[in-house]
């Protein structure tokens, strides 16, 4: 994969939006999912917490593929959405069959392994 | 090397990938009944993962290690944790045969995944690019989430799938971004590229680059650390080994880690290539090398102490399997040639005797259905051969001569002796005094099978299965490997070189 | 032709034999394998002395070549020199001996095969310990020795959890073994080589610049000697260790494995003499030690726990042989010790099988004519323990106590804590002869009977050496001294008349005072109840250390998770470590969320560390 190092420097201003605004946009993106995984008791909510850490980290590749003029970021975002909705799909397997056998998915309740 | 060209060197995990798409195909398809089920599939993966071990073997040597346009790497590290990999997934297969733990409708999935897992840890193990490793941890983990859960008789084992999903997705999500900070930085995904910019970047040594770049490399080691089972990264493991089933677990307890730790030993020489030829001048390394010699420290103290206090067999060896990793963390420290050679040594040696404990525990798991210490209470008397092999394989675990435990731990613990330097010595001290703590509860173990009676009427513990036959061909290697050690120093000689 | 890894082998043979086919074979075949093997290396042992007497300097045979690594060689040799012969000659002798009582003892156990099994198995541990050449298979024979004590000390309590005693001596060990693997890295990464021979030569000169390394090779190695011989502060598990059948406390906890450490030091004497301060902590620590125990056995009831305490206290005596003077004395030491500690110790089985199973001494008595063998042999080793002239310990312990007295500014103060101890062995021994001997037949049930020839010929032998074995001293120092400094000249008069003079003034007091006081049931009062009550170590231990780690993890353990803790830890040393486990526990509370807390403090602290930095 080619490299031309030919956008604007690290930080520098630019036309539309600025790199670094893009950035500040993923890093909150970022720390709402965290705290949401951390806070949210859902199985649910904690899997799409997930997905908006994964799409966090994807709107900083296609920023920085823009800024590095590479398409190897944008290469990247599509591989992670599909494996994101390999993820969702086999999380979603498992509430389901938890569901099933405890009928909950709340996860403070998933408590029969410990120690 | 461009694509077409690098396909010869990549018969292996197209054997694989064949293998795995036929299972899954044929069932589909065929949907077989009786003995062709039973015993057809497995041995169907058996062929599978037979000829991609023989295709590894045979695979052509190349002057230019990198196919895929950079996308893999293989050097002789890389070909032997493959082949590490793939014996662990046969290994696997031959205990799943007869498993009450495993849906017999379900079976044939089974041996799929197991497959595709097997491709996974050969992928991630020659990954040399970011977008490589992240694709190959992301196929060993899903189909590890799925294999997790595939228990269904009663809640444990879903429960075990959607802890290890939720929590694999957070340490996935943070590596990721990781990376893309790292594309960022950089510029470049290809580990040869980005250990160029860093080793030509002069803005990255002081103020918010450095910042930047150890944010970066922090949040990488989630993800890896996730793989290996390394504290604090490790909490997922306990739970998810004890739900899961037991002959995965064995699998578990050793393929992913094994690729893990080559995926991280590549970041490493990726990054700084100077560690893999002399790990004292890579001075630029020292955040990564401190960052992993504490982890090494904390990892394997808090695995061995946490297992003390464990009762049921299955979490006292993932607490075990925790404190290894924090050992073979200690070769990863010391770097140089002699520190990835003894991480195959160890690798190696690891391999059997995990599965081989894992396959005890399976064994006495089909009679008594039970994993509590309680249930192996005069397991000498009952089943002498198979307590004995338990023996071989828990004194091998804690290093005691003469079991290739042993061997395996004198290698990583002279590898850091050799490199020298108080810090390196002092881990060296401490990894021994861990070994010392880990004796406690593996003679628990000991003392429960030779010297205690059981309670009341135990059921008779049958050898005639799969997990106990292997129990006891796996213990022998584990002996002889102890006493006859030079095909372990032909590893250590043959593997100590990445690039 | 000679080889010297037969010696350890064939007991492991015997072990292999009884323990595959345990349960087919019969007693009598089980009893003929054990001690066979054990006479048949002993035969092979005194073979290689021979040879070493005709003038080899010693006898080596390499077992096995493992592979190099890196640039260090691992042969496993096995090395027979005047040093291992001897104590070859001692563990074979005397494990023989002690083989052959345990077929009368134990008869009518029922795991009286696997007991052989476990007694062949530590005799090759032991071997290889002592003829070992290289540190690596040293210290598989003194991790194996220790695994054959824990499995033998809880060989009666099959049913219940593994007894406090059995834990106990495993983890103290665990220290020591800590002090023996560290001293075994250091020793590596600076010497380079792990041969016991090329180590003791090039270590000198290896050590030379890095004096403080000397140091701390020493005291760990050291360290390694105080776990595995029962010295201050790690003596605490030897008394306990008492719960196993008589025998085994005969053989691993008095006359063999606990004198592991003195080997050790012996072994080693060109390493620790590197840093002359070492020598003078092992004195120092030897005659605390056998002070200490001498005093602690002056009011215990148990009739083992008196000779548990005095052997601790005879270890001191050895260790300070060791360290003083040239080493061949407290090797000298090591030697009749075997003799006549395993002679008491089999003599008070013998009381034990006479008595149906009683072991308190005050509940004993008159026991003189109705098991005379007995009597008169344990006399015989008793007299022996108290130094009187002209029998073994006479001659050993006069040795020690010539050298201490020139060794060091400290040598007096030493020389005259060497004599006290003298004078309480003496008074302590003549105790618990009087109580058990003579006086009235004290016990309401049971009629006393002689134990059978197979119990009392290995008592009478042991009785006879321990007699006359001091008269080979010249001889002994003349053999052993090829490997170390023979010790110069004869024993001073001075030293003679005082140590002989503290045995008989400590004897005729023990003799009348017991003559007719028996002590009642009840605590003691005044000084002897800090005797009785082994002053309050135990207690002191359990209040430094167990208390405040049972106290820390509990609080923690309640803030994080409030219902783990629920059992008081009983176990001292244990404590330490399995209370730092439960402190790591509560974490893994089966929330997910606790769990990805933990790895996002965990990333934070990383990044917060390496920033900082």
């Amino acid at each position: 994969m080619q490299q031309h190092r030919t956008g604007p420097a690290w930080g520098q201003e630019e036309k539309l939006i600025p790199l670094s605004h893009t950035i500040l946009l993923s890093a909150v993106l970022f720390a709402v999912g965290t705290v949401g995984f951390l806070v949210r008791r859902s199985a649910v909510m904690m899997l799409v917490c997930v997905e908006i850490m994964l799409n966090a980290a994807n709107i900083a590749f296609i920023a920085f593929a823009r800024h590095h003029l590479s398409m190897a970021g944008h290469i990247w975002v599509f591989v992670v959405i599909t494996v994101a909705a390999g993820e969702a799909a086999i999380g979603l397997a498992l509430i389901v069959a938890l569901a099933r056998e405890r009928g909950t998915i709340q996860v403070d309740e998933l408590r029969s392994l410990k120690g | 090397m461009p694509t077409l060209e690098s396909l010869p060197h990549v018969l292996p995990e197209v054997a694989l990938a064949v293998t795995a798409a036929a299972l899954f195909v044929l069932e589909a398809l065929w949907q077989p009944r009786g003995r062709a089920r039973r015993v057809g599939f497995p041995l169907l993966a058996l062929g599978g993962l037979l000829a991609a071990l023989l295709f590894l073997v045979a695979s052509p040597s190349s002057a230019e290690p990198r196919f895929f346009g950079g996308l893999l790497t293989q050097d002789p590290f890389s070909t032997f944790v493959r082949g590490v990999a793939i014996v662990a997934t046969a290994l696997a297969v031959g205990l799943a045969l007869g498993s009450p733990s495993l849906p017999s409708n379900r079976r044939v999935e089974y041996h799929g995944l197991l497959v595709l897992l097997a491709l996974g840890m050969c992928l991630l193990s020659s990954a040399g690019h970011l977008l490589m490793i992240y694709v190959a941890i992301e196929i060993v983990s899903l189909t590890s989430y799925l294999l997790a859960g595939f228990d269904d008789r009663g809640g444990r084992s879903a429960e075990a799938g959607l802890k290890y999903v939720l929590f694999g997705g957070v340490a996935s999500g943070v590596m990721l971004f990781g990376f893309s900070l790292l594309f960022g930085l950089f510029g470049d995904l290809s580990l040869s590229g980005l250990g160029q910019a860093l080793a030509h970047s002069t803005t990255l040594s002081t103020g918010a680059g450095r910042w930047a770049t150890l944010l970066a490399l922090v949040f990488v080691l989630a993800g890896l650390g996730f793989k290996i089972a390394a504290v604090p990264f490790h909490m997922w493991c306990p739970d998810v080994y004890e739900g899961a089933p037991t002959p995965f677990t064995a699998l578990l307890s050793v393929g992913p880690k094994a690729a893990g730790f080559a995926v991280l030993l590549r970041f490493g020489t990726g990054l700084w290539p100077e560690l893999a030829t002399d790990a004292a001048a890579a001075t630029s390394a020292l955040p990564w090398l401190l960052l992993l010699g504490v982890m090494s420290t904390v990892t394997m103290t808090v695995g061995n102490l946490a297992a003390i206090w464990q009762d049921n067999l299955k979490r006292l060896l993932a607490y075990s399997s925790i404190a290894h990793a924090g050992y073979m963390l200690m070769g990863v420290v010391a770097g140089g040639r002699e520190g990835p050679g003894a991480v195959a040594v160890y690798l190696a040696v690891y391999l059997i005797m995990n599965i081989g404990a894992f396959a005890v525990v399976s064994a006495v798991d089909r009679s008594a259905h039970s994993e509590d210490i309680g249930v192996y209470h005069g397991l000498g008397r009952r089943a002498p051969l198979l307590a004995l092999a338990m023996a071989v394989f828990l004194l091998s675990l804690t290093g005691l001569p003469p079991t290739a435990g042993f061997v395996g731990k004198l290698y990583l613990f002279a590898s850091l002796i050799h490199h020298g330097g108080f810090w390196y010595v002092l881990l060296a001290v401490v990894g021994v005094l861990n070994s010392v703590v880990s004796l406690y509860f593996y003679a628990r173990v000991l003392r429960a099978m030779f010297l205690e009676s059981a309670a009341g009427e135990p059921a008779p513990v049958s050898l005639a299965n799969s997990a106990a036959a292997l129990a006891v061909v796996l213990a022998v290697p584990t002996l002889a490997l102890g006493i006859f050690w030079q095909p372990l120093a032909a590893i250590a000689n043959f593997s100590g070189s990445l690039f | 032709m000679f080889r010297v890894w037969a010696i350890p082998l064939i007991p492991l043979l015997g072990f292999v034999y009884i323990g595959l086919l345990s349960r087919r074979l019969s007693r009598r075949a089980a009893a003929i394998v054990g001690c066979s093997t054990v006479a048949l290396s002993f035969l092979v042992s005194l073979e290689g002395a021979l040879q070493l007497l005709r003038g080899e300097e010693a006898l080596t045979a390499t077992f096995y070549t493992w592979a190099s690594l890196g640039d260090t060689l691992v042969r496993l040799d096995y090395r027979l020199d005047a040093l291992s012969g001897s104590m070859a000659l001692i563990v074979s002798g005397v494990g023989f001996l002690i083989h052959l009582y345990s077929v009368g003892y134990m008869h009518g156990d029922r795991g009286f095969n696997r007991y052989f099994a476990f007694l062949n198995l530590f005799i090759f541990f032991m071997l290889t310990l002592v003829l070992s050449d290289n540190l690596l298979l040293t210290f598989v024979g003194w991790e194996g020795v220790g695994l054959c004590s824990y499995l033998l000390i809880g060989f009666w309590y099959e049913k219940s959890d593994p007894p406090p005693a059995a834990v106990k001596a495993f983890v103290v060990n665990r220290i020591g073994d800590f002090g023996f693997l560290t001293a075994m890295v250091l020793l590596l990464a600076q010497v380079g080589t792990l041969s016991i021979s090329e180590l003791l030569q090039s270590a000198p000169g290896a050590f030379e610049a890095w004096p403080v390394g000397a140091l701390a090779v020493g005291l760990l190695l050291f360290l390694a000697a105080t776990g595995k011989s029962a010295q201050v502060p790690l003596y605490v598990w030897l008394p306990d260790a008492m719960a196993g059948p008589t025998p085994v406390s005969a053989l691993i906890h008095a006359a063999t494995m606990v004198t592991a450490g003195v080997y050790l030091m012996a072994r080693f004497r060109p390493i620790l003499e590197l840093q002359p301060q070492v020598l003078e902590v092992i004195c120092a620590v030897g005659a605390v030690t056998a002070l200490l125990a001498a005093l602690i056995a002056l009011a215990q009831r148990d009739i083992k726990r008196v000779l548990a305490y005095s052997t601790v206290s005879q270890l001191g005596y050895m260790f300070m042989g060791v360290a003083a003077g040239g080493g061949v004395a407290g090797m000298f030491h090591l030697t009749t010790h075997a003799f006549f500690k395993a002679l008491l110790f089999l003599g008070a089985g013998s009381v034990i099988h006479a008595m149906g199973g009683e072991q308190d001494i005050t509940k004993m008595g008159g026991l003189r004519s109705k098991t005379p063998i007995t009597f008169w042999t344990c006399l015989v080793g008793a007299l022996a323990l108290a130094g009187l002239f002209p029998t073994a310990g006479f001659y050993s312990k006069d040795l020690i106590l010539a050298d201490v007295l020139h060794f060091g500014e400290w040598g007096r103060i030493l020389f005259a804590m060497g004599v006290l101890t003298a004078g309480l062995t003496a008074f302590y021994t003549a105790r618990w002869l009087m109580l058990i001997f003579f006086g009235e037949y004290r016990s309401p049930h049971h009629h006393p009977h002689e134990s059978p020839a197979v119990m009392t010929v290995p008592l009478v032998l042991l009785a006879i050496f321990s007699f006359g074995a001091g008269w080979g001293e010249h001889a002994y120092a003349h053999f052993v001294g090829r490997v170390l400094e023979p010790p110069e000249g004869h024993v001073p008069g001075q030293v003679i008349a005082w140590a002989s003079g503290a045995g008989i003034v400590g004897l005729l007091a023990g003799f009348l005072r017991y003559r007719s006081l028996v002590p009642g049931p009840g605590p003691a009062k005044g000084l002897a109840r800090v005797s009785e009550r082994k002053f309050w170590v135990d207690e002191i231990y359990d209040a430094l250390i167990v208390r405040p780690y049972q106290f820390l993890s509990k609080v923690i353990a309640s803030w994080v998770d409030g219902g783990l803790i629920d059992t008081a830890l009983v176990n001292g040393s244990g404590a330490l470590v399995r209370a730092a486990g439960r402190i790591v526990r509560p974490l893994q509370n089966g929330q997910i969320q606790v769990y990805t807390l933990a790895m996002m403090v965990g990333l934070v602290a990383a990044l917060g560390w390496m920033l900082w930095s």
